[in-house]
Parts: C-alpha cells; sequence; structure tokens
C-alpha cells in the first residue's frame, strides 16, 4: 500500500517540468521585487492576483470561446451561466464600492458604432484563435505555441486599432450609461444583478427549447467563483475593474517605438493616459501587471503537471487561423474598448449598458467565426 | 516548441527588464481610465467632450 502510494507521487515528481516552473516562479519573483522597490505594493499585488488567474484559468480550463460555441451550435448553456456567475459575484463589489469609494470607478465606455464595430469583429477573431484576451493569455502561457502566434497577431492588431479609434469615434457616439449613475449604489447593484439573472434566464429557455444540457460542470463553477474572487482583487488593488488588451497595445506600441515608428502624431497616443503609459515603464501599467502575472502563472501551473510546451505544432492551416483570429481580436479590442474581460464581464459587472452592447455584438461576431472555423481545419466540437 | 519558448522568455525579460530600467516609473501603477476626462479603459475621450472641443482651422 505504501508502495502504491509512493508510486503516484515519484511520477507526479518526474511529471513536473523544473526548468520552466522555476523560470516562472523566479521572473515572477523578480517583476515583484522590482516593483515593490519602486515602492508599489499594489503593484505586486495585481502581479500576484494576476498570477492566480493564470493558475485559475489553466486548471478549470474555464474559457469563454469554447462555451459561446457550444452554446450557439448546441445551446449548451453551462459555460455561459458559469460566466454570469462570475460577473454577479464581482458585481457585488464593483458596483457599490466604484460609486461609493474614492479612487475607485466602473469599466465605462461610449456607445456607439466603434463599440458595435469592434465587438463583432472580435467575435470572429475570438473563434478563429480559439480563445479571447485571457484566453490567449493562458493558453500561451500553459504551453500552446499556436496561442503564442495568436498574442503576437493580438498586439498587432490592437497597435492598428489605436491609430483608428479616433476616426471610428468620429462616426458618433453617446457617453457612457452607467446604473449607479441613475439609481445610486444599491439601486444599480440591484439593476446590474437583475440584467444577469434576466441573461441567464433567457440563456436556460433556449438551452431547454434545444434539448441541451444546462448545468455548468463543476471545475467551471470552482472557476467562476476563484476567477470572480481574483477579479474583485484585481479591482480592489487597481482601482477600476480587471482589464487585458490596453497592454498588449502598450506593447505593441513600446516595441514598434524601438523599431523607430513615432506615435507623437497617432490622435489615440497623444490622449493623457495612452500618453503616459508610452513613456514610462510597463509596470506602471495595471493592465500589463496582471497580464504578466497570468502568464507567469499559466506557465507555472503546466510545468507543474507535466512536461512544458512538449506538444508538436499544429498544421499551418491551424498557425493561419490563429493569426488572423489574433490580428482581428486586437483590432477589435480597440474599437470595442476591451475584451471579454475589460468589455463584458468588467463592463457588466461596473453596471455599464456598454457591457451588454459589447456581449451581443461579439455573439454576433462568433456565429461567423464558427462558421469560419472548418476552412481552416479547426473542429467545432 | 520548447526552445521557441525558452527564446520568447528570454527576449520577453530583457525588453521588460530594459524598459523599466530605462523609464520613468516612480508613481503608483495606473490606467488610461484613470485619467480625467477618460471614457474608456483604453483612455477614449467622452463623446460629448469631443463635441464641444473646438474645430481645428484647415490647414493651408
Amino acid at each position: 500500500m505504501t508502495q502504491g502510494a509512493a508510486a503516484p507521487a515519484s511520477d507526479r515528481a518526474r511529471a513536473t517540468d523544473w526548468p520552466f516552473l522555476g523560470a516562472a516562479v523566479a521572473i515572477t519573483a523578480l517583476l515583484i521585487a522590482l516593483v515593490v522597490l519602486d515602492g508599489e505594493p499594489r503593484s505586486a499585488a495585481l502581479i500576484v492576483a494576476g498570477f492566480g488567474l493564470g493558475v485559475a484559468f489553466l486548471k478549470t480550463e474555464f474559457s469563454f470561446t469554447a462555451s459561446w460555441r457550444r452554446f450557439l451550435l448546441r445551446g449548451e448553456a453551462g459555460g455561459l451561466l458559469a460566466a454570469l456567475l462570475l460577473i454577479a459575484l464581482a458585481a457585488l463589489v464593483i458596483v457599490p464600492v466604484a460609486a461609493l469609494a474614492k479612487g475607485f470607478g466602473g469599466a465605462i465606455a461610449p456607445l456607439g458604432p466603434s463599440l458595435v464595430i469592434g465587438a463583432f469583429v472580435f467575435g470572429i477573431g475570438m473563434q478563429l484563435a480559439n480563445g479571447c484576451g485571457s484566453g490567449t493569455l493562458y493558453t500561451a502561457g500553459g504551453g500552446s505555441g499556436r496561442m503564442l502566434i495568436a498574442l503576437l497577431g493580438f498586439i498587432i492588431g490592437s497597435v492598428v486599432g489605436s491609430l483608428q479609434l479616433p476616426a471610428f469615434l468620429a462616426l458618433g457616439g453617446i457617453d457612457p450609461i452607467l446604473a449607479s449613475d441613475y439609481l445610486g449604489p444599491w439601486g444599480g447593484l440591484a439593476v446590474t444583478l437583475a440584467t444577469v439573472a434576466a441573461a441567464a434566464l433567457v440563456v436556460i429557455a433556449v438551452a431547454r427549447r434545444r434539448g441541451a444540457g444546462i448545468a455548468p460542470r463543476p471545475p467551471l463553477v470552482v472557476g467562476a467563483v476563484a476567477i470572480g474572487a481574483l477579479a474583485i482583487a484585481t479591482f480592489l488593488a487597481g482601482g477600476h475593474p480587471w482589464s487585458v488588451t490596453f497592454g498588449f497595445t502598450l506593447w505593441g506600441a513600446k516595441a514598434a517605438s524601438l523599431m523607430g515608428f513615432d506615435f507623437s502624431t497617432a490622435a489615440f497616443w497623444q490622449w493623457p493616459g495612452p500618453k503616459r503609459a508610452l513613456a514610462d515603464s510597463v509596470l506602471t501599467d495595471t493592465s500589463s501587471l496582471t497580464d504578466l502575472g497570468m502568464i507567469l502563472g499559466a506557465m507555472a501551473a503546466a510545468a507543474a503537471g507535466k512536461p512544458f510546451a512538449r506538444a508538436s505544432w499544429p498544421p499551418l492551416a491551424s498557425l493561419a487561423a490563429a493569426a488572423i483570429g489574433g490580428l482581428l481580436m486586437g483590432w477589435g479590442a480597440r474599437l470595442g474598448f476591451g475584451c471579454n474581460i475589460g468589455a463584458f464581464v468588467g463592463g457588466v459587472a461596473s453596471g455599464s449598458l456598454h457591457g451588454w452592447i459589447w456581449f451581443a455584438a461579439a455573439l454576433g461576431g462568433c456565429a461567423i467565426g464558427i462558421r469560419l472555423r472548418p476552412r481552416f481545419g479547426l473542429s467545432n466540437e | 516548441m520548447r526552445t521557441v519558448y525558452a527564446l520568447v522568455l528570454a527576449v520577453g525579460l530583457t525588453a521588460l527588464l530594459a524598459d523599466h530600467l530605462t523609464s520613468p516609473s516612480s508613481g503608483r501603477a495606473v490606467s488610461p481610465e484613470d485619467f480625467a476626462g477618460a471614457c474608456a479603459p483604453c483612455g477614449a475621450p467622452c463623446p460629448s467632450t469631443q463635441k464641444k472641443e473646438p474645430r481645428r482651422p484647415p490647414s493651408t
């Protein structure tokens, strides 16, 4: 019996990829040390929260992309319901704290053509890439070379999107609509939770009509609770809801600057926030901190359980889908003010109407993306 | 694929350290939405603000 208990432990030890696990932990510790040396414990908290998000996403295989695809194709409700649970949990803290506490704010965005076009294109891209903003981070971090290609496309697309966003904003739009602005913190929270519940009821009704499963798999529920808690931690440490994609835009712009590209005439990069971000250290940008933590957390979790990145490269068509999907997501995220995290989770959990508009438009884009997947040899299972 | 990952890690870490050591990093971490007039996570201005901005004279 003793031998039987010892064997799995030694198997696990052999399965652990110490070089990559060690590298992920050491780099995380180095980043934390750098921000602590700058006297920024809240930045360290963002890196740690990002690390936890990477572990939670990878271990529970929490996926927006597959959930939305299963819902659209077969009416399966479990994944979408888990995402709505995550949003409801985050809203419990974000709506009242953003409305009541100084130094905190919700995720808001203007309503107009840019939001709808961007979210729709993002939806196409997420099905081609087979991952959204958070999905790209944790699968690339977790050892998928294909998603490294998607991440590169995402970064390039978001820089292009940043150059074109001002022109799309000029098409018109209205200011953000935030529930707590009209109903106060508690009324805003009640309406936010009611809209999430109404969406859940619609999803359940669709699943029942199509004879599909409703209950989320237990790991998804665990993932929703863990990711919801970490999203709250990110909000409390950063002062605003967790966002992903601005970090990609910033990394791309910094790389382009290094290669000689001049952003001084680009309207986007003259707005106060992006201008400061481009000039300052990448470790002073909140989304970069959580993004880096998430990549390293997923890498540590993947390397702890099995040899890291041992799979062979997928066929060229699949890599092309990853690259195109990444480009579309990057461009769409800039025009649509974020991804599933910054726009959908953050927006809805803040009680902002743009979150629901983003969701509807991105779901429409997903329907197109799902039709395109077989052309690249991608399964719709 | 492991070699590619090792290279990406090395290049990424080098770029990150170089950026951090050569750029200002004092002050708390911020997001573009923390700045006055920002209307979105990327720092885009509100439509109402844009409408109030005076139009630039045509360049000659």
